[in-house]
């Protein structure tokens, strides 16, 4: 499989994805436009929840789903790299 | 008694519930609930599948007063709903989605906002009434439909109040991060706040943010209605909570360390219910001094080896409790662990053998098993599968079980072989499932 260009914070991001999700995948593999949820990732409401807890933890952004935005922060790896990247604290 | 209230002990202009549209009083429920009830199809039984919590309980009234009998699905995968409409024919669905559920009618809500100004009359519904259906996973691969009345909705509320001393903590709202189409949901969520005389949160806050939120603006020391997995993430993501009246937490077993430190990061006494879809909450324990679990008023323990059952009033027979028990006391007892094959996962049980079923019923899987990894029964851990499908991809697998299980299920990883490692008599041995695992996990740490 031919590895998608990823930032290297995009790269972190998805480090971190499937650490707290204990994914068996290569991180590097993660198709940044991919959708994470539903049948792409195969993500569900409970992965959404460990991973909020990783990124509270990490870099102090505590996600809200009353947020507009919130469904865009989890389309991709992309979208979740930029939003963490805007609202990080730590 | 041959009937009981729709709602508790409101005043017409107490708040009932309330969302993104704002507070709900109890006088605008009862309009909206009669004048849905108005407009519902002549069918005898409901899927309510919608999303907020007072819309729901709308649904549900409005079904009562029609006397259909609402259908709770374990998940909304639309799989699991075609054959609950396969075995309910007549059926309709209420939704706020407007998205086609199969070949089922279909009302949409929201339906008219409800006027303040009716005549206050608390419909009475007679206890004898079907009200409800839980779906569980039989061993037949097909839902299994567990009755309820009107009696064992209202007698387990009735009962979980008193065990909590809800009117002695002075509890007047309720946020609850639990479905409400499941049965511990529909008890604590719905049924325990409309007979208590509750101010309702209509959501159902996932983000520990989001809980902060919802119980900042309910009244002061709410009742939270959760489960494990909520309460550590919240306490492991630093979120600070207003103060809270109690918790109440259910689905998966808690540890006495993560009660306690809820108990005191949020100050407030941490409660926990057993229960199961065929009988409801049963017992009750305070997590950080009860190690045992104590029987709700009015249902009755039957003990047989390390198996039991629970009888009580409104229900029809004795029920088996799905777990191995020890009973310690007349109405008193531990859990000390699952019945083989039931699992587990994120508070949803299933049998491994229905999941086994289902995935041999996909097109193309020849062979296959699910499997709980040892050792891993904790928060969010996951299920395993192994299959044999020649030509066809994990994801063709995983997209087919997405139509079929409650995400929750989704085997990870989902594990494709030439064959299993099964014996003459055609079984699979433990021994065996622990080898193709320990060499999976061995090949996968090198690959990554």
């Amino acid at each position: 499989m031919k590895s998608p260009q990823l930032a290297p914070f995009e790269l972190e991001i998805a480090k971190l994805i499937v650490q707290a999700l204990k994914l068996k995948a290569d991180p590097s593999s993660i198709e940044p436009e991919a959708v994470l949820f539903g049948d792409g990732l195969g993500l569900d409401s409970i992965d959404a929840l460990e991973l909020s807890l990783a990124i509270a933890q990490t870099y102090g952004y505590q996600l809200k789903s009353s947020d507009p935005e919130i469904k865009t922060t989890f389309s991709s790896l992309r979208a979740l790299a930029r939003a963490i990247e805007l609202h990080r604290t730590k | 008694m041959v009937d009981a209230p729709l709602i508790g002990c409101y005043r017409p202009d107490d708040v009932l519930a309330w969302g993104p549209d704002g507070p709900r009083s109890a006088s605008e429920f009862l309009s909206e609930a009669v004048n849905l009830a108005d407009i519902l199809p002549d069918r005898p039984t409901v899927l309510n599948l919608l999303t907020s919590r007072y819309e729901f309980l709308v649904g549900f009234a409005a079904a009562m007063l029609r006397r259909q009998v609402t259908l709770l699905p374990q998940s909304r995968a639309p799989e699991t709903l075609r054959r609950i409409a396969v075995d309910h024919k007549n059926c309709y669905c209420l939704t706020d989605r407007g998205e086609p559920v199969h070949d089922i009618p279909a009302v949409v809500l929201p339906a008219e906002r409800g006027s303040s100004r009716g005549a206050w009359n608390i419909p009475q519904i007679p206890l004898q009434q079907h009200v409800a259906i839980a779906f569980t996973s039989g061993s037949t691969g097909h839902p299994t439909p567990n009755l309820k009345t009107w009696d064992a909705l209202v007698s387990v509320a009735r009962a979980t109040a008193r065990r909590l001393g809800l009117k002695a903590a002075r509890v007047q709202g309720m946020v609850a991060t639990v479905p409400h189409q499941h049965m511990f949901g529909l008890e604590a969520s719905v049924m325990l706040p409309m007979q208590q005389g509750l101010t309702m949160h209509a959501g159902r806050p996932l983000f520990p943010e989001d809980i902060r939120v919802a119980l900042t603006k309910s009244p002061e020391r709410s009742l939270l209605v959760s489960t494990p997995l909520h309460l550590r993430t919240c306490l492991l993501a630093g979120v600070k909570l207003p103060p809270i009246g109690m918790i109440l937490s259910a689905t998966s077993p808690l540890t006495p360390d993560l009660a306690r430190e809820a108990e005191q990061r949020f100050h407030a006494p941490v409660h926990e219910i057993f229960g199961f879809a065929e009988a409801g909450s049963v017992a009750s324990r305070r997590t950080v001094t009860d190690g045992d679990w104590r029987m709700l008023e009015g249902v009755a323990l039957v003990r047989n080896g390390v198996h039991g059952s629970v009888q009580a009033p409104y229900l029809p027979c004795p029920v088996p409790i799905p777990d191995r028990i020890s009973v310690s006391g007349r109405a008193t007892f531990r859990v000390l662990g699952r019945v083989e094959d039931q699992v587990n996962i994120a508070g949803h049980r299933a049998s491994l053998g229905d999941l086994t079923r289902q995935l041999l019923e996909v097109e193309g899987v020849h062979d296959g098993v699910f499997i709980l990894p040892d050792g891993k029964e904790g928060s969010s851990s996951r299920l395993m599968a192994l299959v044999v499908a020649p030509g066809k991809t994990q994801e063709d697998i995983q997209h087919a079980l997405r139509q079929r299980l409650n995400p929750v299920f989704l085997p990870r990883p989902l594990l494709l072989l030439p064959r299993l490692p099964r014996n003459e008599t055609g079984k699979l041995p433990r021994e065996a499932l622990r080898q193709v695992m320990a060499r999976w996990k061995n090949e996968s740490s090198n690959d990554v």
